[in-house]
């Protein structure tokens, strides 16, 4: 009963000048136009945080600047999540029969709205103020913790992990909007500055200015029926210090209720979005969800499986690696991107049919997870 | 004795680091406060070459590992650049931070 109606989404870089309300604004006359819809019939309405605008209220904010009067309006934050968390919520208020079209949008100037050292330092705050923050952490070092982890259980290598980096900027080379579109090698990756071992710059996804809207609809408009057939969460910690020992339990825990809730099973995805801020972080979840073998995320990369022509299309437009993460709507532009793939909407850029995908973020360091299933009714 | 302070429950012997008046665990609130012995294993280890704040910018960067204590709690920890995973290593508080010494 819930369908993913309208897409919008500005270029993702760098936009001096422009706030996040400029850029969700931008984002969400896109989204109208993509619909079909009248600003009016816009009835809910899940925003995300920015970092540049810490505001307490910023879905009201959003409805202003919009002209909005949503029977439910609110701010949701959860991280990286933050977008995937927010359409599925959308879609259990329309399955509450509350609203029948829910905006969700996340917009950020994430890049030039602020110093690459106040960048760090805002996101180094997510870990623990006693126990993490005070040893000089930051959301790359939590990462190459997890990342070591990873290469150790698995007996993969850097520059298997890198293959990731490889090929987000081999689909992100012919997107118009994407930040990153210079063509990169396994040895340049390899060759980049550390950030923190076993990460080197080009294993991390940048910062980015953008902005990206969906609409959520009880009902499909005149475009392809996509629907949101099933959802999972895990909450598995918060910090770094408390993960399971077993660094894909909450991918694996969101995504099997994903699949139940849909009547699906991971082998009936033609198409993935998955959150890839780190190049690890895409293969811990590529792996915990059966789309790779363990330790062989890289590998499968390497040999085409991810690619436009292979079994299982990823990130089409480059992901966080390459397309450009601006925080809440990192995530959403793969969710952009999947819903024009299944509609065919995707140009040169076009898998063949894929009326089945499955979407996967997480937020803090793999701490809250959310993944969906899309199915193409028409 | 390590300085660094740990939480355990009285019911069912579970100890870990943040603090909680609740035991993760079994749920009981008879929770005590002991001091780890120190000794412990490393669980997964990096070098920071981009420090969150400027003024921690070190070159060849500085050590942050997570170390798994002997009494259980896995805990984040100041470190040796170079620890492998695996490492037996002894943890003790210096300037108020756990840090990894190499046993
Ligand atoms: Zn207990």
């Amino acid at each position: 009963m819930a369908y993913l109606t309208g897409i919008g989404i500005t270029a993702y870089g760098k936009h001096p000048g422009l706030q996040p309300l400029d850029l969700m604004e931008q984002a969400v006359l896109a989204a109208l136009a993509d619909s079909g819809l009248q600003r009016d019939a816009l009835d809910g309405l899940i925003t995300g945080y920015a970092t540049t605008h810490p505001h307490l209220m910023m879905g009201t904010v959003v409805c202003e600047r919009l002209g909005l009067k949503p029977r439910h309006a609110h701010q949701a934050q959860c991280g990286g999540a933050t977008g995937a968390m927010a359409l599925v919520l959308a879609r259990h208020l329309i399955a509450a029969g509350a609203c029948r079209h829910v905006l969700v949008v996340g917009g950020e100037n994430r890049l030039t709205g602020q110093s690459r050292d106040d960048a760090v330092k805002t996101l180094a705050t997510v870990g623990h103020p006693e126990h993490e923050v005070p040893l000089g952490a930051s959301i790359p070092a939590y990462y190459a913790l997890l990342a070591a982890r990873y290469l150790h259980e698995t007996g993969a290598n850097e520059a298997e992990l890198a293959e990731l980096a490889v090929l987000m900027r081999r689909h992100a080379l012919g997107h118009p909007l994407a930040q990153l579109r210079k063509a990169i090698t396994v040895e340049d990756v390899m060759a980049s500055k550390p950030v923190s071992t076993p990460l080197k710059l080009l294993d991390c996804c940048p910062i980015t200015d953008g902005g990206a809207a969906v609409i959520v609809s009880a009902e499909p408009l005149a475009k392809a029926a996509i629907k949101l057939t099933g959802w999972g969460e895990a909450h598995t910690h918060q910090h770094v210090s408390e993960i399971p020992d077993d660094l894909g339990l909450g991918a694996r825990i969101a995504g099997a209720a994903a699949f139940e809730t849909a009547g699906r099973k991971p082998a009936d995805v033609g198409l993935l979005g998955i959150y890839d801020s780190f190049t690890p972080t895409l293969a811990i979840f590529l792996e915990a969800l059966g789309f790779a073998p363990p330790g062989g995320a890289g590998r499968a990369a390497r040999e085409g499986r991810f690619g436009r022509d292979g079994a299982l299309p990823l990130n089409l437009h480059g992901g966080l690696l390459s397309f450009g993460h601006p925080g809440v709507a990192g995530f959403m532009a793969h969710v952009v991107e999947v819903v024009g793939q299944m509609r065919g909407e995707a140009g040169n850029r076009q898998v063949r049919d894929a009326p089945l995908a499955y979407c996967h973020a997480d937020g803090g360091t793999l701490s809250s997870h959310v993944g969906f299933v899309l199915e193409r009714l028409s | 004795m390590s300085g660094v302070a740990l939480f355990s429950c009285r019911a069912c012997g579970h100890v870990w680091q943040f603090r909680r008046a609740m035991c993760p665990a079994c749920a009981a609130t008879d929770i005590a406060v002991v001091e780890a012995k120190g000794g412990g294993t490393v669980w997964s280890a990096t070098s920071v070459h981009r420090a969150p704040t400027p003024d921690l910018d070190v070159a060849g960067g500085y050590g942050i590992a997570l170390v798994t204590l002997d009494e259980g709690p896995r805990i984040m920890a100041r470190a040796p650049t170079d620890l492998v995973i695996g490492e037996r290593v002894t943890v003790r508080a210096e300037n108020g931070l756990p840090t990894i010494f190499r046993a």
